[in-house]
């Protein structure tokens, strides 16, 4: 076939294929329903949620983890298609981490001396290691798979976007659950689950994002 | 002569509004860049294999085409897919090359005849969609009919059609990553 030929036939293909965004929220919003649903029914909201929202030490589990999930899917969306601008939300995205850990530091400090291995320990750092990987599967699959329409020229940082994305809405569905109110707890283990589901989402990405 | 300053962005975005002159116009323009690039870099590869790369590199501009956003530069976004497709088809062939981004903009003037070459992988791969998929695809691209005359001869909707079609480029695209990697 000659060029000319492929050229006219490609034309000729003139349907209009869905941006990644908002395209990417067909798979994503139903995956995270489905996540929260299984917490809902599964694990139960924590009966204490009204009063604990007042608190803002325990609030900012959710909002630091629901703000990665969001920055991080900013990001993934942005090296899926080359061309756009990458640095600036890297930079936003490492921003969450930090003041996680600042945050962490800040309780080691200002807390109450001696128990603080305790306080890192808390009572229930097996579930969290294990349920919010779990949550974590279905978002980050429907991450993955919507991104596979894209471009990547990096897959497996791309997948690993993902991933951060997928563990961070995971990790905030996850706090609806958990009663760990210690930063020294959170940061530690909401932190620790996060990096695995990237590490292992970016892993599978650089086969599944190429193309 | 193509043009040569930014109506790439103007054509790419009509194309995206269906206009399919436009796309043909797009596609004609960056062909050229291209091979020159493909050609400079696959020297000894002949010219038929680098028609394929060629190919394949305007297949996969065709099927990635919704991650460009209209409104931003078109360069910056073909040449980075350019790229990586002209290194994972050279990579297929068995050859690494080393791909600097500012050699599509300095191939820009470069080679810009009509091309007699006639290319093989592409026709293998058609050959093996098989079935309507195949019919559609010659129809059109060897034959020279359109949308409407190959529904009519095939006696299908022009939706249809364009479905197939459409379904036809991502398949191919399926295919060649199996054969060659």
């Amino acid at each position: 076939m000659k060029t000319d030929q492929l050229i006219a036939t490609l034309a000729a293909d003139t349907r209009h294929e869905r941006p990644l965004w908002p395209g990417v929220l067909i798979p994503l919003v139903p995956a995270l329903a489905a996540s929260a649903l299984f917490l809902a029914l599964g694990l139960g909201v924590r009966e204490d949620f009204w009063q604990a929202i007042m608190v803002p030490v325990s609030t900012m589990r959710l909002v630091l983890s629901l703000t990665l999930g969001v920055l991080a899917l900013r990001l993934g969306l942005a090296l899926a298609q080359p061309g756009r601008e990458v640095h600036a939300r890297v930079s936003v995205v490492v921003l969450v981490p930090l003041l996680a850990v600042g945050l962490w530091l800040w309780a080691a400090f200002a807390g109450p001396a001696g128990g603080m291995s305790m306080a890192i320990q808390g009572k229930t750092m097996v579930d969290c290691l294990l349920f919010i990987p779990l949550l974590a599967i279905l978002p980050t699959v429907a991450l993955l798979l919507a991104l596979r329409r894209g471009a990547t020229l990096h897959p497996g940082r791309t997948a690993a976007a993902a991933g951060l994305a997928g563990g961070g809405f995971a990790a905030a569905i996850y706090a609806l659950h958990c009663t760990e109110d210690s930063p020294l707890f959170y940061v530690t283990w909401y932190g620790t689950a996060i990096l695995v589901v990237t590490l292992v989402s970016g892993m599978l990405g650089r086969r599944l994002l190429r193309w | 002569m193509p043009p040569q300053t930014d109506d790439w962005a103007d054509l790419l975005e009509a194309a995206s509004g269906g206009d399919a002159r436009a796309y043909t116009r797009f596609l004609q323009t960056v062909t050229p860049v291209l091979r020159g690039v493909i050609r400079a870099r696959g020297r000894g590869l002949g010219d038929g294999t680098c028609e394929d790369v060629v190919q394949e590199v305007l297949l996969a501009i065709h099927l990635k085409r919704h991650t460009w956003m209209a409104g931003t530069p078109v360069r910056p976004w073909l040449y980075a897919i350019a790229r990586y497709k002209v290194v994972d088809a050279f990579r297929a062939r068995g050859r690494r090359v080393e791909l600097p981004i500012e050699d599509f903009a300095e191939t820009l003037a470069a080679d810009l005849g009509p091309d007699p070459t006639e290319a093989m992988d592409m026709g293998r791969m058609i050959g093996l969609l098989g079935g309507r998929a195949a019919e559609i695809v010659r129809k059109i691209g060897v034959e020279g009919a359109s949308v409407a005359e190959t529904g009519q001869a095939l006696n299908m909707s022009e939706g249809a059609v364009r479905v197939a079609l459409h379904r036809a480029f991502k398949e191919l695209a399926r295919l060649r990553e199996g054969h060659l990697s």
